[in-house]
């Protein structure tokens, strides 16, 4: 009689397993990885603190990819439901991993010299957010993840001493907050309508006559809208890109984005009542065929790559929302491709104008690639390989991607959506290709002082470029995904 | 490694190697461009009818890298290669070793869209074959705005066409259609997915009023490119029509062939009026690019088998005597740093070689019997005629003496009349030159005098 007892005792104390605490095993590690760099730091006493950092980061990196790559294909529900690994959240943890790494390298090439280990440490938490938001399954651990990613970036955003990076904190700071209000308070209100916090509890018939319902997720919608700084939320992102040193600006873009998509993709493909998705969702729909058309636009005056870069996702976004747009499992797939892509030409790109900046990051001009194929044949190179791929053009992975999107939207009759992704891929070439031109056309004025090439840079670029091309030929694409909530 | 793909990857690895070259090396990368090229004919009548196919998608439809020649594409692809390997031979222009890879490349890329047997991997190398010509433009174009208009208005057909291909295969489930008998492709969609298609390869031809990006482009590349743009990858589109269109939806072709047809005629008469008044000696030919291939969407609207036949002994004429016309007044504008027909004359004095290649190149254009484009023109009119489109057939001929005007103009103010004391005196074709045009005045006689080969397929 004692033994039960005792259990339940203990059970009291200590509600979750040990299973539930490998779960989140991946975003354990990154965390204590982030931990262990300010030990380190405390002891280093070396001059160039960097490396020592970026060097305990990227290795707390790859430890938690592959803890997460072995997840994959093991889907358990870990806190009650909160968090459920496997296939989905694998592959967008993945994808964290990899724009964690890549900044970091980006970070150990050109991040400002002081404060290194501290900056380094909030990354990492940083992703840990955005891991949690990857797996999240109820509207707690979705808000928890989202706060934790937002709150680093705040950080990491001000992290140099410019008077942009302050402006670009701020601004972040208080947008992302007013975004963080709507989805909280959509969170609210859906947990009034249904009593639960969990995902899966949203999935019945009859909440499709509660108003409370449509109210909640109308606002967890135009949360997660602004955090992928769709049209008319997308203001901020430029400005916020533009400020921020480049390094973050390489995280933000790919992490913020795979984190949102994630938590969007698990709310529309496992938590909508049937019969909603199509009415709820339409306007989400509208909204990424604007921004479709508006980031391509903003791109074409742009004279900052972080800037046009900016514009640039705010289309790119929209493109991954056309393929899940009609909620299909093959849409999601394809989402999931083109997410992948994005992440190397985005990251590639960042990279490419890392190895020609120096610490105050000249590269980020546009100024600056002005004759660049004969200065730097290689990594001229390498910048157009992105650069075509994120104009959609072959041989790389963008265009893949957007075969595949055309495809999806095909066979699901938003050919609407198509048409404007089209059009929007028409206009975006000018300001793509402006670049290449500018990198190899005949203009002899003066260019700005070349610095030495920064070798870490410099391979992420060659990795970024090489894969790019390669997984056009050989799509990698996960099939054992869903199902995405029990 | 199956030989044709050997044959599409050949001139596009070599042309990265190249860039290991050193810069300066001027003969050596033109010497290894020619030999590359001519390895491509080689590997080409080796092996190119042979298949290869490896899979790419099969989700949401089934594609793969599927290469292989057909007897059409076939002829193709061996102009492609020929007049690749003579515009490489001839090219003399600043940063040569760059130029000479980008060539490659861009034999490479069109070797790959003519030998695909899948439409995906024919739009993929669509857009591919955009990138090295305007690369082109950038680099050694005369004006960037042309670059611009050249890349906008291919690129809006690129996309036009991917869109297409999307949608086809999601309702026809593969896109490994090319070349593959019986497969008819009809459904909800055919219209539009036929519309997406026309569009792309009508700006490619191209055909007014979408030719505007046309003139510039083929006045600003160097010679020895716009030789290859003009006779090779204007054929895209008309092969699209032929390969494409006409194979996988005759009944929508048909069902336009009405407007179409106008198109073509409209193209035709306008080249031609234009031309007429040019003095920019490019321009000439680069109008009268319009007209010709005008009548080439005339054979292709009409439906007719013979005229059909006709239109594959016409591309490959084009191909010859435009490629030649481009090299030769590339030349004269080397020689004589004008291409204005107001400046030049009576060159032909000086330079009975120059002289000669150009008119045998600008008799072929015309329509001199025992010529390539005679051959060509006859077959096509006696087709379009059975197929009962006589006010066609009239407008063609209207064209065909305007072209005769034109292009005796464009010999005479060259050649002849009296010397101008503006331009310097040079020396006569050089033997390298002279190489580098042979093989396609050669072949535009051969062909005129027996067209049965390019009448088979």
């Amino acid at each position: 009689m004692r033994i039960p007892h005792e259990a339940a005792a203990a059970a009291m104390k200590i509600p979750f397993t040990h299973a539930d605490w490998l779960a989140v095993l991946p975003v354990g590690a990154v965390a204590v990885a982030a931990l262990v760099v300010l030990v380190a730091d405390l002891f280093n006493t070396g001059r160039d603190q960097r490396y020592l950092s970026v060097g305990i980061g990227l290795a707390g990196t790859i430890v938690a990819a592959i803890l997460a790559a072995r997840q994959f294909g093991h889907s358990h529900d870990a806190f009650f439901g909160g968090f459920i690994t496997g296939g989905f959240a694998t592959v967008f943890q993945e994808i964290i991993l990899i724009a964690l790494a890549g900044s970091l390298v980006l970070y150990g090439g050109i991040g400002p010299a002081q404060r290194v280990a501290g900056m380094t440490a909030i990354m990492l938490w940083s992703a840990c957010g955005a891991m949690l938001m990857a797996g999240a399954a109820n509207l707690l651990m979705i808000f928890l993840g989202l706060e934790l990613l937002s709150l680093g970036l705040y950080a990491l955003c001000g992290a140099v001493d410019r008077k942009a990076a302050r402006e670009s904190a701020l601004k972040y700071l208080i947008l992302s907050s007013t975004a963080t209000s709507f989805l909280l308070f959509g969170s609210a209100l859906l947990f009034g309508a249904t009593g639960s916090v969990l995902l899966a509890d949203l999935v019945h018939p009859w909440l499709t006559f509660n108003p409370l319902f449509w109210i909640g997720a109308g606002m967890f919608l135009i949360g997660i809208v602004f955090k992928l700084s769709l049209v008319p939320f997308h203001t901020w992102t430029p400005d916020v890109f533009e400020g921020a040193p480049l390094p973050v600006t390489a995280f933000m873009s790919v992490a913020t984005k795979a984190g949102v998509l994630a938590v969007f993709a698990r709310f529309i493909y496992a938590a909508l009542p049937s019969g909603v998705a199509e009415r709820l969702l339409l306007p989400v729909w509208v909204v990424a065929g604007i921004s479709m058309i508006v980031g391509n636009v903003g791109m074409l005056a742009q004279h900052d790559l972080k800037r046009l870069l900016g514009y640039s996702g705010i289309a790119q976004v929209g493109y991954i929302l056309v393929a899940l747009a009609g909620v299909t499992p093959l849409g999601l797939r394809y989402a999931i491709y083109y997410l992948t892509a994005y992440a190397f030409m985005n990251l590639g790109a960042f990279a490419v104008a890392a190895a020609i900046s120096g610490e105050d990051e000249e590269g980020a001009h546009l100024s600056a690639y002005r004759g660049l194929a004969r200065r730097r044949p290689w990594l001229a190179a390498a910048m157009t390989v992105f650069l075509l791929a994120l104009a959609g053009l072959p041989p790389t992975a963008g265009f893949l991607g957007k075969i595949l999107i055309l495809a999806t939207s095909a066979s699901t009759g938003y050919l609407w959506l198509a048409a404007l992704l089209i059009v929007g891929t028409a206009i975006s070439l000018y300001a793509y290709v402006k670049v290449i031109r500018a990198m190899y056309g005949r203009d002899e004025r003066e260019v700005p002082n070349l610095h030495p090439l920064v070798p870490l840079a410099w391979a992420s670029a060659a990795i970024c470029a090489v894969l790019v091309v390669a997984i056009a030929f050989y799509p990698v694409m996960p099939s054992n995904i869903l199902p995405l909530v029990r | 490694m199956p030989i044709v793909l050997v044959t599409v990857l050949l001139p596009i690895v070599a042309g990265a190697l190249l860039l290991v070259l050193p810069r300066e090396d001027r003969t050596i990368s033109r010497g290894l461009g020619t030999l590359v090229a001519a390895a491509t004919i080689v590997t080409l009548l080796a092996g190119g009818h042979a298949e290869w196919s490896f899979r790419w998608l099969s989700r949401p439809f089934v594609a793969a890298f599927h290469f292989g020649a057909t007897p059409f594409s076939l002829w193709i692809a061996l102009l492609l290669t020929v007049v690749t390997m003579c515009a490489i031979a001839a090219c003399r222009v600043p940063r040569l070793r760059d130029f000479v890879a980008l060539m490659l490349f861009l034999e490479g890329t069109m070797l790959g869209l003519f030998l695909a047997r899948d439409l995906l991997v024919f739009a993929l190398f669509w857009d591919l074959m955009l990138i090295p010509v305007f690369f082109g433009l950038i680099g050694w174009g005369e004006h960037p705005a042309t670059a611009w208009r050249y890349f906008i208005y291919n690129f809006a057909g690129g996309l036009t066409l991917l869109l297409a291909t999307a949608a086809f295969g999601v309702i026809y489930g593969s896109t490994d259609v090319i070349g593959r008998s019986g497969a008819h492709f009809a459904g909800g969609w055919a219209e539009w997915i036929y519309a997406g298609f026309a569009f792309a390869f009508l700006v490619k031809t191209p055909v007014w009023p979408l030719h505007t990006w046309m003139p510039p482009t083929y006045s600003g590349l160097p010679s020895s490119m716009v030789s290859v743009v003009s006779a090779v990858q204007s054929k895209a589109g008309l092969y699209g029509f032929i390969a494409i269109a006409l194979a996988l939806m005759p009944q929508e072709v048909a069902q336009y062939a009405g407007p179409l047809m106008v198109l073509g005629a409209i193209s035709l008469i306008y080249g031609a009026l234009v031309a007429l008044v040019q003095n920019d000696a490019k321009r000439i030919v680069a109008y009268s690019s319009l007209s010709h291939l005008g009548l080439i969407i005339i054979a292709i609207a009409s439906g007719n088998a013979l005229a059909i036949k006709g239109a594959l002994v016409y591309i490959v004429a084009h191909g010859l005597f435009s490629a030649a016309l481009f090299q030769v007044l590339g030349y004269v504008e080397e020689r004589e740093e004008t291409r204005s027909l107001l400046r030049l004359g009576g060159l032909g004095w000086q330079n009975p070689r120059l002289a000669g290649a150009l008119c045998i190149a600008a008799l072929a254009a015309l329509g001199l019997p025992g010529l390539a484009g005679f051959a060509g023109e006859l077959v096509i009119l006696i087709g379009v005629y059975q197929a009962g489109y006589v006010w066609a057939v009239i407008v063609a001929l209207v064209a065909i003496v305007l072209a005769a005007a034109y292009l005796i103009r464009l010999y005479q103010d060259i050649m002849n009349g009296p010397e101008t004391d503006d331009v310097p005196v040079r020396p006569d074709l050089t033997w390298v030159e002279g190489l580098a045009v042979t093989p396609l005045l050669a072949a535009l006689i051969i062909i005129g005098v027996y067209p049965t080969p390019l009448l088979r397929p």
